[in-house]
């Protein structure tokens, strides 16, 4: 079907299979009926501070909030 | 007599009549610094009552921090037991090579965020250092990527060059899967790895915790063992459905193998950190107990011994008063 060099499309869009799975989850989600859809997006939440380090040094902090399957 | 009398009282009633010569009977529990009958300085009342105060509203506070970790862990043990299917069909099929030898390796070291839990930050941060030896040497090198306040503060001291990523505030929402796989694929991003150690407290029970290291390899890492044999090599007798090819395979395997075990580690050290804190709390009531007691003890003697001396004085005075007529 495929040639053996071609990647899937989100893979060629540069996002990892973990972001896919999360984007397609999110999908799923919005399908629900309407209690268990705020539940179920409750589950979604996401909320941490990264800060990526150079020679010994912090740089600033992003914080990375309320972006589920991004 | 009388001069006998005086004569036995006289160390304590001459400095005591010099020393405060207005109060005549003074309220034993106003006193500060009192002379003891052979000149000894005793606690006085006052400080060790607003001692006894204090340890028993430490005590109090610490009860309820217990109370507190202990409503929390009931509810995230049960997810994390359930979490641990997630990853156990990856071992299945790749098998767990803790022991492999690569060139670049990223120790992931999983802390808490908040303090006053006991021992499993440091015996963490221990054996991250320890994965670093093992794993440092020529053409090797190793990264640190670490989630966590206590961790960093920790690690920061000696191991700052080798730092790459730190993660903060993870616990303020409720644990799920998404915020999880979000740090997971900002950590593949960010960094270059042939395999990634996590370090977390694996939780066996209220009271044990011990600290596991998980091993993910990459899937070029993967191919490469898998040429070698053993139960990578299986991985050609296994039929691939659809287009892709066994590479492709690999790496969104590994990729979702580091998602499933990062989740069950953060899930697995949040109950031991929980754990942790409540018998942490616990210690710590029982010895503000024990001190409130000893306290009582010295109180008691305290307020003892100052009536004794209060009925001294005004004994040896009317005994004076009675010779001297």
């Amino acid at each position: 079907m495929a040639s053996t060099a071609a990647v899937p499309f989100w893979r060629a869009a540069g996002m990892t299979y973990i972001t896919y799975s999360n984007i397609c989850a999110n999908l799923v989600r919005n399908c629900l009926k309407e209690p268990f859809k705020a539940e179920a997006l409750n589950r979604e939440k996401v909320h941490f501070s990264l800060s990526k380090w150079a020679g010994g040094k912090p740089e600033k902090p992003i914080l990375r909030s309320d972006t589920p399957g991004v | 007599m009388a001069m006998a009398v005086f004569r036995r009282e006289g160390r304590r009633l001459l400095p005591s009549i010099a020393a405060r010569p207005i109060a005549a009977i003074r309220s034993p529990l106003a006193s500060d610094q009192e002379e003891g009958l052979l000149g000894v300085r005793s606690i006085s009342t006052q400080v060790v009552r607003n001692r006894m105060k204090s340890v028993k509203n430490i005590q109090k506070i610490t009860k309820a921090m217990k109370m507190v970790a202990a409503s929390k862990l009931r509810a995230v043990q049960g997810r994390a037991e359930n979490s641990r299917g997630l990853w156990q069909p990856f071992t299945a099929l790749l098998g767990d090579n803790p022991s492999i030898d690569v060139k670049k390796s990223v120790v992931v070291t999983l802390s808490s965020d908040k303090g006053l839990c006991g021992g499993i930050n440091s015996t963490v941060v221990k054996v991250s250092r320890a994965l670093y030896k093992l794993n440092a040497g020529p053409e090797k090198e190793v990264k640190f990527v670490i989630v966590g306040e206590k961790a960093k503060a920790i690690m920061f001291r000696d191991s700052k060059n080798d730092i790459s990523l730190t993660v903060t505030e993870l616990n303020k929402n409720p644990l799920n899967y998404a915020q999880v796989s979000v740090l997971a694929d900002d950590i593949l991003k960010n960094v270059e790895f042939d395999a990634l150690r996590i370090v977390y407290n694996k939780f066996h029970s209220v009271v044990a915790f011990l600290p596991t290291v998980a091993t993910v390899l990459s899937p070029e890492i993967i191919e490469k063992e898998s040429e070698v044999g053993g139960k990578l090599g299986e991985l050609d007798s296994y039929e691939i459905e659809g287009g892709e090819t066994k590479g492709e395979i690999l790496q969104n395997l590994a990729e979702f193998q580091f998602s499933c075990v990062m989740f069950n580690a953060v899930l697995e050290n949040a109950c031991s950190e929980m754990g942790a804190r409540m018998s942490a709390m616990d210690s710590s009531s029982r010895n503000a107990g024990e001190m409130l007691d000893r306290l009582t003890l010295t109180y008691n003697r305290t307020r003892q011994a100052s009536i004794t001396t209060e009925l001294i004085e005004i004994i040896s005075g009317a005994s004076a008063l009675e010779a001297a007529k």
